[in-house]
């Protein structure tokens, strides 16, 4: 077996192996559950870029290294800059992220993703674009920003929008935590492997030497099986989230969810309507609208949208509930937290992890969230998010060209 | 639960980005291969997001999300052509299937909280919010836009505007929460446009308190009532009211038609208007009313009421500003009418245009490439001027809707008079395109799943329904008449209508025309109201003149069609070029006034070159008519690098158009049909 184990000469926060060909990057920052930095996101980029020229790699497989496959963007030297005033370096940040988000959406060869472990925001868009993703049952998918004054980014209007019936608008606005198989169910995975079979996957995918996604998802679907899903699962309540979550606005979901709340007992119910009036009212009303604006559009003008809000965000010019979020969560005083939790909601269960994370979410912190309430913010407040940024030196996000554009890529508006 | 798998299965294969690797590979010929406008075309010089505001004018947000609730519900019918979804009803069930699945969006937008405060909102806004849902369920299925629009438009609206408190309090909340279902008997089969000449008939029993509604011969069958076939459970019956032996017009009545369990109600008798050339969603029936008796309260009587005891009350005592005020919900269902037709002809130059920026055929050189349709001269001639009619239209359209939801009971002539004109010029526009389009589009253009075709039988029935066009358009002519000689008879100036114009001196049109001139928007709006106030005189005077050889008016009228045609046609292209130039006003960006002047150049020279009558009456040489042709050419020209942003401009998502609008050799390739 030819493997050779590089780093690319710069760094080991992605290693890359080599086999037949076939070409394995694995993220590699355990202690920060893989959050991804700016130099992972170069390397992956020019890793990418490299391999779909290389006429010998025939396809790709990302996975991280221990417990999560990525935890999502490593955001606190962004919010340390903006809070400074220096919101440029973010955006920056932001940008190469999206475009690794858009290179590997209309990427010309399969890209298996093993998301063994957690899967939060910047590591969904790491790996929900590519062509397969396989859950374990020791997957964690959450877009948990609106509890930080955030929103859904790297692509999630895109594929949230996707999901089966309104999934989208609740995973996105609630941040609700999906297991492994409720990622395949909703469409977010397309195969379940028992995370011990995971060697033997892997050891048969990197004998492939095709790119038909025909032949790997044979391959793939070899080691799967269909995994129960549990009682509490959001798949259960599909007419719920269906009847709710379509809800023209914000206030009328979260009206529906009440309605259904008082018809009957349900922790599910409750649970949902808790998160929703945790979360920032801005991010939320800015996240409904990115996702059902993002259902209509294609993957460029979906990262573009959401790359001008990024920017509005980190300029604080509106609000600056996303520095209050991820502030206080992320800048301790000596920056460097001893205890941190995950807040995986819906079970109310919390993993406690003895490293630092790169971001934590508390299930009991509430934030003073600036405008507080829903009705404070009107439509024309939200239109703002949505504008270009009107700053000379700054420009718009401009996605690479790509030589074979699939058709989902492609966006009118 | 299996329609969940399906769903999952459509969407995860497309989210999966399916790259259909050819088992066995074609050879890839330059030409065989399908490159996206998007990239192949020059990028936008204007930002496409004003321009969509702009041409959709309100309620964007709501338009998102009510195409999102489609798109997320297989009752839209979603199939994956070419690795997108799309969605469209489908044409090949039989009627009564079409009938059902109708009926099944209905509830569906009904759970969803689409018509929530339909009738019980108030105000511009909410009638606002109302034409953007009307819009986008019309981009979707002309039957479904139909088959709400006589539930709510047309039942809701009458008794909205001919009930009263009673009426309102007892209906209006039953009727957008869909507990009752409606429909409007009004056109006989004897008796279309012609309303005032219907045959049924009401009298009122004043033992009883009860009004007893009966169809006395064939002719007098209430025909093509929607929703009557099968779902209605309650009309409004349109009827001549006699009353002490004097008939007092026509009158509406609220009659229940089916009981709670779907059956046929004792003295109504109901049967099928058959299969149609389009909109089989609808359920068109015919009824005929066998001495029914409903209470007094029935009667709708905003205008006129009768006392129990048998007396004929009214606060109207002209029998004709009676009947005018009877049409008043006629006038909302024109507004809705030339908007869908706008937004039908959208759909189709959309699809046609996308197409043509990328299918080939011949080449010009030997062994030279194939050239782009789009980049033949005559293919866009074709296209383009549709094109630029679309956005001219789209822009009275708005005007209009502006002006019915702010209407005033001042206002009701002219939103009468312009939605008439636009209604029938939108409606014609419509088809006119879709033909153009089908055809643009080759054999592609007949496949049902490229939506093109089908929409030409879907839409063929607004030219005649709510007031057939041509006498639509001879009533503009009327109205025009009516004004020119009001201001005539007591010397003041003309006022209302856009014919202000008519008080100025006579435009003077040059007689040497240059390609500078034609593109002043001074001459186009000057050889417009040119064309108007000559055919407004001229038909004024030849009826003057059959009056004076003893003719009645309405004989004058009838005998001088042709001049009220082109009347008609004038008054209808200037007022739509008035709301061109007011929308351009409205607009700051350089860019986007740049190619909305050349838009609205082309939309009048086009104008100017295929209307005979600038040739007929004068108005134009003929060294200047072919100048203007000339200039037409040029046009197109210079219109062919916006013709992507200009549709894409229209705001449709993708799933609503035709797959032969993206990339259809995907979509058609051997390895989708294995799917």
């Amino acid at each position: 077996m030819a493997q050779t184990l590089y780093n690319n000469g710069r760094t080991d926060q992605v290693l890359v192996e080599e086999t037949g060909s076939v070409r394995t990057f694995i993220l590699n920052r355990p202690k920060k559950l893989n959050a991804l930095s700016l130099q992972m996101i170069s390397q992956l980029t020019e890793l990418f870029y490299a391999n779909e020229e290389d006429s010998n790699v025939k396809m790709i497989i990302l996975k991280g290294h221990g417990r999560a496959f990525c935890a999502g963007g490593d955001v606190s030297p962004i919010f340390h800059n903006a809070r400074q005033g220096n919101w440029k370096f973010g955006a920056n940040f932001l940008q190469k992220e999206y475009t690794l988000n858009y290179v590997m959406a209309t990427y010309s060869k399969p890209q298996v993703s093993i998301l063994n472990g957690i899967v939060m925001g910047g590591g969904a868009g790491a790996s929900i674009h590519g062509r397969f993703r396989v859950a374990t049952e020791k997957s964690v998918f959450a877009m948990p920003e609106t509890a930080m004054g955030y929103f859904p980014d790297v692509g999630a209007s895109y594929f949230l929008s996707r999901l089966p019936g309104f999934v989208g608008e609740y995973a996105g606005l609630t941040g609700s935590r999906l297991d492994g198989a409720d990622m395949l169910a909703s469409g977010l995975a397309t195969h379940f492997v028992s995370s011990d079979k995971l060697p033997l996957l892997e050891q048969a995918l990197v004998k492939v030497d095709t790119s038909d996604p025909d032949a790997i998802s044979a391959i793939i679907s070899h080691f799967s099986h269909i995994p129960k899903l549990k009682e509490e699962s959001h798949y259960h309540r599909m007419k719920i989230i269906n009847r709710c979550f379509s809800r023209r606005t914000i206030e009328e979901i979260i009206f529906t969810l009440e309605s259904e709340a008082s018809d009957k007992k349900d922790n599910w119910i409750s649970s949902t309507i808790q998160l929703l009036k945790k979360a920032s009212p801005t991010s939320l009303k800015i996240s409904l609208r990115l996702i059902r604006e993002g259902r209509l559009q294609g993957v460029g003008s979906c990262l573009v949208r959401e790359s001008r809000i990024a920017y509005h965000m980190l300029r604080g010019e509106f609000t600056k509930d996303c520095f209050e979020g991820f502030g206080a969560i992320l800048i301790d005083k000596d920056r460097n937290p001893k205890v941190c939790y995950i807040h995986l909601n819906m079970d109310n269960t919390e993993l406690r992890f003895r490293e630092p994370l790169p971001f934590i979410y508390s299930s009991f912190t509430y934030f003073q969230w600036e405008p507080s309430s829903l009705e404070l913010i009107s439509d024309d407040d939200v239109d703002r998010y949505f504008s270009k940024i009107d700053d000379e030196d700054w420009e718009d996000l401009k996605l690479p060209p790509r030589s074979n554009l699939p058709p989902y890529a492609i966006a009118k508006l | 639960m299996e329609k969940v798998n399906f769903r999952i299965k459509v969407l995860s294969r497309h989210l999966n980005q399916e790259t259909s690797t050819p088992k066995f590979t074609l050879e890839s010929f330059p030409c065989l291969s399908y490159k996206p406008p998007e990239l192949s075309e020059p990028s936008a010089v204007f930002d496409i997001k004003e321009m969509r505001k702009l041409v959709d004018g309100h309620n964007l947000e709501d338009r998102e999300w009510l195409f999102g609730l489609m798109l997320q519900s297989n009752l839209f019918n979603p199939m994956e052509r070419g690795g997108k979804v799309f969605v469209s009803p489908d044409h090949s069930q039989s009627k009564e299937q079409q009938r059902e699945i109708t009926m099944r969006r209905i509830e569906y937008l009904l759970e969803h909280g689409v018509f929530k405060k339909w009738f019980t909102g108030e105000g511009p806004e909410n009638e606002l919010r109302k034409l953007a849902f009307s819009d986008c369920i019309g981009v979707f299925d002309h039957s479904l836009g139909i088959k709400l629009g006589v539930h709510l438009t047309l039942w809701g609206g009458a008794i909205q505007f001919f009930g009263t408190k009673r009426h309102h309090d007892k209906w209006l909340k039953a009727t957008e929460e869909y507990v009752v279902k409606g429909c409007f008997a009004m056109t006989e089969l004897g008796h279309g446009s012609n309303v005032r000449g219907i045959e049924t008939v009401t009298t009122y029993d004043s033992s009883t308190g009860e009004f007893v509604i009966n169809t006395p011969c064939e002719s007098a069958q209430k025909y093509w009532i929607g929703g009557a076939a099968n779902h209605a459970t309650h009309t409004v019956v349109f009827s001549q009211l006699i009353i002490e032996g004097k008939n007092q017009g026509v009158h509406a009545f609220i009659c229940q038609i089916r009981d709670e369990n779907g059956d046929i109600c004792p003295n109504i008798r109901i049967a099928d208007c058959g299969h149609k050339i389009g909109l089989n969603g609808v359920d068109n029936g015919r009824i005929w009313f066998d001495n029914v008796r409903v209470p007094r309260e029935n009667l709708l009587n905003s205008v006129a009421d009768v006392s129990p005891d048998g007396k004929y009350l009214t606060a109207i005592k002209d029998p004709d500003q009676r009947f005018a005020a009877f049409l008043a919900p006629l006038t909302s269902g024109r507004v809705t009418i030339a908007v869908s037709a706008i937004y039908s002809a959208k759909v189709g130059l959309a699809t046609a245009i996308r197409y043509s920026l990328t299918r080939r055929a011949f080449s010009v050189t030997p062994n030279g490439p194939e050239i782009l349709l789009l980049d033949y001269p005559s293919h866009q001639r074709r296209l383009l001027p549709l094109l630029a009619k679309t956005y001219a239209m789209s822009f009275a359209v708005n005007y209009l809707k502006k002006i019915y939801v702010n209407r005033t009971p001042e206002m009701n002539k002219v939103i009468h008079v312009v939605s008439s004109a636009f209604k029938a010029i939108a409606s014609w526009h419509n088809m006119r395109t879709l033909q153009e389009c089908r055809e643009a589009c080759g054999g592609q253009g007949l496949k049902t799943e490229n939506r093109v075709g089908p929409l030409k039988g879907e839409f063929d029935v607004q030219s005649t329904f709510e007031g057939d066009n041509n006498v639509l358009m001879q009533q503009v002519s009327k109205a025009l008449f009516g004004e020119y000689v009001a201001a005539k008879r007591s010397k003041k100036p003309i006022k209302g209508l856009g014919l202000e114009h008519m008080n100025a001196s006579c435009p003077i049109v040059p007689s040497q025309l240059t390609s500078h001139t034609m593109r002043q928007a001074q001459f186009q709006n000057d050889i417009f109201c040119l064309r108007e106030r000559d055919l407004l005189e001229r038909f004024a005077a030849e009826v003057a003149l059959c009056q004076a050889q003893g003719k009645s008016r309405e004989y004058a009228f009838t005998l001088n069609y042709q001049l009220a045609e082109d009347l008609g046609r004038a008054y209808s292209d200037r007022a739509v070029l008035h709301t061109f130039l007011e929308a351009e006003a409205s607009v700051t960006s350089a860019p986007l006034k740049n190619v909305l002047d050349l838009v609205r150049s082309m939309y009048t020279l086009v104008t100017l070159e295929e209307d005979a009558a600038f040739l007929r009456y004068g108005y134009l040489s003929t060294d200047n008519a072919a100048m203007v042709r000339k200039e037409v050419a040029n046009l197109c020209g210079e219109l062919r690098p916006h013709a992507l942003s200009l549709v894409s401009s229209f705001g449709l998502p993708d799933a609503f158009l035709g797959p032969i609008a993206f990339n259809w050799v995907e979509a058609n390739a051997w390895s989708s049909e294995q799917n």
